[in-house]
């Protein structure tokens, strides 16, 4: 505890998902993800917790489904085009109000695609992919120490709000190693005895479904759900600014490519360039106030994913109609280098502000 | 002298809202006696499922969870394990229909039995989707008119249904499998008995448990409730027998 350690994205996420007391973890193999499950298939069976690996990504998220119902903390890993078949049990989840944490190390490309970088499921984690008017929290790290920090905090927030969660993470985070530290949960336990099921002992039976044949009690339901997401979009939007006070160009970018995005940042500041980098840590609820604030004074917002511009709808929803947004994406495979993304924007910049 | 009263386990003031002369509100009856008699309304988690049999948690007044349309037995998995984690066992039982158990969710239901878990699962079989209006469903019996087999089911067109009792005791973790019906008194004491079996099992941590529950359907099988139990006894237990097809809990 508290000493740094050579740490792999995913076992660093696995190892913050003991250390915060989860119980329960159901998965399936998929790469990139699978040492997540095969970390935890040993140090759970060590403590006699619950792990199965279960038939398919949809036995894996409706077991955790039924052991949310228990309180307890419960996780599933998957990714990508897995975890569009997770898609119908987190809208259930979310109906339900049940806290699941589900890891997305993401894959690349549409149908199977393959295992290359990208970060092509923002869409899918932040839309979803699911039925009916629903929300899931959605945390992206940056770093090894971030995953376990988010880790931490997905399941903190999964309880708080009795809401499905989860944390999106590239494929390049997970496989990749660095120094981090295992440090103490820092949130509270969360008391969830007015809502779990353990037996009608003491008290009238409960039920938890997300059937409703009364039209008036199906949009009561929805209206508070609805409620709950925008104390969630009021009290929890995260992000990372940097250098965005006197910033005339923002970039915005999130999880890994927001490393390389600020190194470009620091090649234009070097050059006199006034530029910032602002990088969303949740993606729901996305920090849409802070940046429509530092875009007032911003000339120009650059867009930079691994993907063909899905954060991209959210920067434009976030910014005033004054500034230009441009957006500079590939889909998959080599993560955009740096020299390639200064020389995109000095083509950006050359078109548009030749006087900067 | 009090000769019957309704299980303590039934909500109180509830009326059974299903079909008349459908056998799901025996069903659920005699489940509910069970969890009287061996006492197990306040450690029980009931996981109801998608079509007729949702309803379960209207009547039975145990904590219940909803799962999707076929994924009963893993959201069962799900909560025994997950109580067990805490060494609080409680005692987990699915209520789905055949669709629900044998079609959408065959994967889930054979690998819960074939993990062995330590689960029950009852299956209501009444020969097709009764809620979204009679279709043909996995255990609709050759020749059987449906909504979707308009002419009868056929071998060649629309291929062979599943003896669901007989497929699940294949299992190496399956320690009970029978199949039961509703048509007369006989028969529903029987059934009480063998569910009795079944839940015991699980009390027992023998493993996975099953009982599949043949029963009526008079509003999609266009008969009369007297008439839906005649089929019952003469036609449908001779394409699916009542029988006890693995019991390993004497073992």
């Amino acid at each position: 505890m508290n000493e740094k350690n050579l740490l792999k994205g995913n076992i660093a996420i696995a190892k913050a998902a003991l250390e915060c007391g989860c119980s329960c973890y159901f998965g399936y193999p998929i790469t990139p993800q699978t040492d997540i499950g095969e970390y935890l298939s040993l140090e759970m069976q060590k403590r006699n917790l619950a792990y199965v690996c279960a038939e398919s990504e949809i036995g894996a998220i409706n077991m955790a489904l039924g052991a949310a119902s228990s309180g307890e903390k419960v996780m599933t890993s998957s990714s990508s085009c897995a975890v569009a078949l997770m898609q119908e049990t987190l809208s259930y989840a979310a109906s339900d109000e049940l806290p699941i944490v589900l890891v997305n190390v993401m894959r690349a490309g549409p149908g199977q695609g393959y295992i290359f970088p990208s970060q092509g499921d923002y869409n899918q984690a932040t839309i979803g992919g699911g039925n009916g008017d629903y929300k899931t929290i959605v945390l992206s790290p940056s770093s090894i120490q971030e995953c376990i920090d988010l880790t931490y905090k997905s399941f903190h927030l999964a309880q708080k709000y009795k809401n499905p969660t989860i944390l999106l993470v590239d494929g390049l985070l997970g496989q990749m190693a660095e120094p981090a530290i295992i440090t103490e949960n820092p949130y509270p336990e969360i008391d969830n005895s007015n809502w779990r099921l353990d037996g009608a002992k003491n008290r009238t039976s409960r039920k938890i479904h997300s059937l409703e044949p009364n039209q008036n009690k199906l949009n009561k339901h929805i209206l508070k759900l609805y409620q709950k997401y925008q104390i969630i979009e009021q009290n929890e939007p995260d992000w990372e600014e940097y250098l965005c006070n006197d910033a005339e160009i923002i970039l915005t970018a999130f999880g890994t490519m927001a490393r390389s995005v600020k190194a470009v940042c620091n090649f234009f500041r070097e050059k006199g360039i006034k530029m910032g980098v602002y990088r969303p840590i949740t993606l729901y609820p996305f920090p849409y106030k802070r940046l429509r604030e530092l875009s007032i004074n911003a000339k120009h917002i650059i867009d930079i994913e691994m993907n063909m511009g899905q954060m991209l709808r959210d920067v434009r929803l976030s910014v005033l109609s004054n500034s230009q947004i441009s957006f500079i994406g590939k889909p998959v495979g080599d993560w955009l280098k740096k020299e390639e993304i200064i020389n995109t924007i000095n083509t950006i910049i050359k078109e548009q502000y030749a006087s900067i | 002298m009090q000769v019957y009263s309704i299980p303590k386990s039934i909500k109180e003031n509830s009326k059974f809202t299903f079909c008349k002369g459908c056998d799901h509100g025996v069903a659920i009856k005699i489940i509910a006696e069970i969890i009287d008699e061996l006492n197990l309304r306040e450690n029980t988690i009931a996981i109801s499922s998608s079509g007729c049999s949702v309803l379960l948690y209207n009547f039975l007044d145990v904590d219940c969870l909803e799962a999707p349309h076929g994924r009963a037995c893993a959201v069962a998995t799900g909560v025994k394990r997950a109580h067990r984690a805490k060494k609080d066992e409680k005692f987990v039982f699915t209520y789905q229909g055949d669709g629900d158990f044998a079609s959408i969710g065959l994967s889930e239901s054979m690998h819960s039995a074939l993990r062995g878990e330590n689960i029950t699962a009852i299956c209501i079989n009444n020969t097709n989707y009764g809620m979204t209006g009679g279709q043909m469903g996995p255990t609709s019996t050759m020749g059987q008119l449906t909504t979707t087999s308009p002419l009868g089911r056929n071998k060649e067109y629309h291929g062979f249904p599943i003896k669901t009792a007989e497929q699940i005791a294949l299992c190496e973790g399956t320690q009970f499998s029978a199949r039961v019906a509703l048509y007369d008194v006989k028969n529903i004491l029987n059934a009480k008995k063998i569910i009795k079996k079944a839940f015991e099992c699980q009390l027992n941590n023998k493993g996975f448990s099953f009982v599949e529950i043949l029963s009526s359907c008079p509003t999609n099988w266009k008969l009369s409730p007297q008439d839906s139990h005649k089929k019952i006894a003469e036609e449908l237990t001779k394409i699916y027998p009542l029988d006890i097809f693995k019991d390993t809990t004497n073992d």
